[in-house]
């Protein structure tokens, strides 16, 4: 069975690569068939897993973009630490070594009565299940003045790629002694810790660079991840650079002057040298428009299987996904996809399924060599997910402990992205 | 005769159980091993997170329950070695060492 690779897609243009299609569809007629929509950390491991555990289904991926690059670990790249390129994979693998129909093409529409995923382009691709994983999307209209074209000029880097690019170049060229303003968003959104990683980072940069530059945190909230562990962190690593203020002290943000450079609070208004404004978000907009999200935002789901409540034989994974206690990570993106393939599976080929077991793993860097770690499991109950156990980095830690959890985060981003993007043996 | 068909059905009856049995098995195997490749390496190479490949089922076994009972540290794997039960350890150190001999370098 051949498959297509980016490669052969790049030669000819979409419309001929999707004629293409017609004959394999054809020829394996019979076979039940996945497609699974978006190739972020949730879609890829979606379609990897697929086709680890159920060879006999035909799997199709449906990603507009060629390559992903990931949001975790963007704050090294931010400060120098990591170059873009090693954060970029591509979906060849998935293609070549796992038999995965991978298609570059945007999703037009989900028709879940008539089973088919709908390309933009025009085909529609006939399914037995679907599996979502659109990711977020943010909500412009929470903070006045702060708008999609306002990305431009303020970035959110909170896709990674051309924004995050934008936001390191404007720490580059910041003058030593301005503030760099990080707005904080209201939870729930993507990767908890991250703003307070960035901020950890930045400030790191900051030392070696731009020694009297100082950081800004305005936070939408009273409190945030693992607040402990970086507040000890800021005062061993960066004391008096980095000031956080909670939405209790500034009465919250209510607005952002793009040409001046500014965050409007209840209380005050705060100029900055460089602005990185993280907005509220939600659910991907391919969930909003498909009618699997409820009045949080979120795609409400089952918590064995994945399936939507909402739209019986749509799965959704990832992001998006209201899942309970579960925070929004990669690595939980990772562990449901897993659960809800192999459920596909057993539903699919009357394979057996274990009970899923349901993961969250965090690393987060407060220097290059000061990491801590978290470990969080959950359990299917009564309709939702609850927490088991959670084990976490604390603050008498030793210096060596520390290294060595920075290190073994560098050997968890190989192993993830291989396990992700299909590289790994397995 | 009767007899020696009886035991040859019988004889067959077992193989099919064995077969289901260790299909399941690997198929347990195989979604228990699917948590670990989200942090080691599942085609032998190392890095700080070391290779689970290469261990003896009852290396990987005890390793597991040294986790459990917390006499060796590791939030992760404390975590992970506290939501398998038993049976799901000992399967899941089958499938890695059987792995392992797949493995090709």
């Amino acid at each position: 069975m051949k498959s297509w690779t980016r490669r052969e897609f790049g030669r000819s243009t979409g419309a001929m690569a999707l004629a293409g299609l017609g004959p394999r569809l054809a020829a394996s007629e019979s076979k039940a068939r996945v497609v699974v929509v978006g190739g972020g950390i949730g879609g890829a491991t979606a379609a990897k897993y697929l086709a680890v555990s159920a060879p006999t289904i035909e799997i199709t991926l449906v990603e507009p973009k060629p390559n992903y690059t990931t949001c975790f670990f963007s704050n090294l790249y931010l400060t120098g630490l990591c170059s873009l390129e090693s954060l970029t994979h591509g979906y060849e693998t998935l293609a070549q070594r796992h038999g995965i129909n991978v298609i570059h093409d945007s999703v037009a529409a989900v028709d879940p009565v008539a089973k088919t995923v709908g390309l933009k382009s025009g085909p529609k691709l006939p399914y037995d299940r679907v599996v979502v994983a659109p990711g977020i999307t943010f909500n412009y209209d929470a903070i006045a003045g702060y708008d999609e074209a306002a990305t431009q000029v303020i970035p959110h880097a909170w896709n990674a790629g051309p924004q995050t690019q934008l936001l390191r170049r404007q720490l580059e060229s910041m003058e030593d002694g301005g503030v760099f303003v990080l707005v904080a968003p209201p939870n729930p959104f993507r990767c908890p810790p991250a703003p307070y990683e960035r901020a950890s980072l930045v400030a790191y940069y900051f030392k070696q660079h731009k020694p009297r530059s100082r950081i800004l945190i305005l936070d939408a909230k009273d409190s945030f991840n693992a607040q402990d562990l970086f507040l000890d962190a800021w005062e061993r690593h960066y004391r008096g650079m980095i000031e956080w203020l909670p939405a209790q002290f500034t009465g919250g943000i209510k607005a952002i002057d793009v040409k001046e450079r500014s965050v409007e609070t209840a209380s005050e208004t705060f100029k900055a040298a460089v602005a990185n404004v993280i907005p509220p978000q939600m659910a991907g907009q391919f969930a909003q428009q498909n009618g699997l999200v409820d009045q949080s935002g979120w795609c409400p789901i089952d918590p064995i299987t994945f399936e939507s409540k909402l739209q019986p034989g749509t799965h959704v994974v990832g992001d998006a996904s209201s899942a309970g206690d579960m925070p929004k990570s990669a690595f939980v993106a990772n562990s449901q996809a897993k659960a809800c393939a192999f459920a596909i599976a057993a539903a699919l080929t009357g394979s057996e399924r274990q009970s899923p077991h349901l993961f969250n793993t965090c690393y987060t860097f407060l220097s290059p060599d000061d990491a801590v770690s978290n470990a969080v499991s959950f359990k299917p109950v009564a309709g939702t997910i609850k927490i088991v156990d959670n084990f976490g980095s604390q603050v008498q830690e030793s210096a060596e402990t520390r290294h060595r959890t920075a290190r073994e985060a560098q050997s968890w981003y190989t192993a993830f992205t291989r396990d992700t993007f299909g590289y790994a043996a397995f | 005769m009767r007899k020696m068909i009886a035991i040859s059905i019988a004889a067959g009856l077992l193989i099919i159980v064995a077969d289901c049995s260790q299909a399941a098995d690997r198929d347990g195997g195989a979604q228990l091993a699917a948590m670990c490749a989200s942090c080691h390496r599942l085609d032998g190479g190392d890095g700080g997170i070391p290779t689970i490949l290469g261990m003896s089922p009852e290396m990987l076994t005890r390793t597991m329950l040294a986790y459990r009972s917390h006499e060796r540290p590791s939030h992760i794997m404390r975590a992970i070695a506290l939501s398998l039960s038993d049976e799901e350890i000992a399967t899941v150190a089958r499938y890695l060492a059987a792995l392992n001999r797949q493995v090709r370098p």
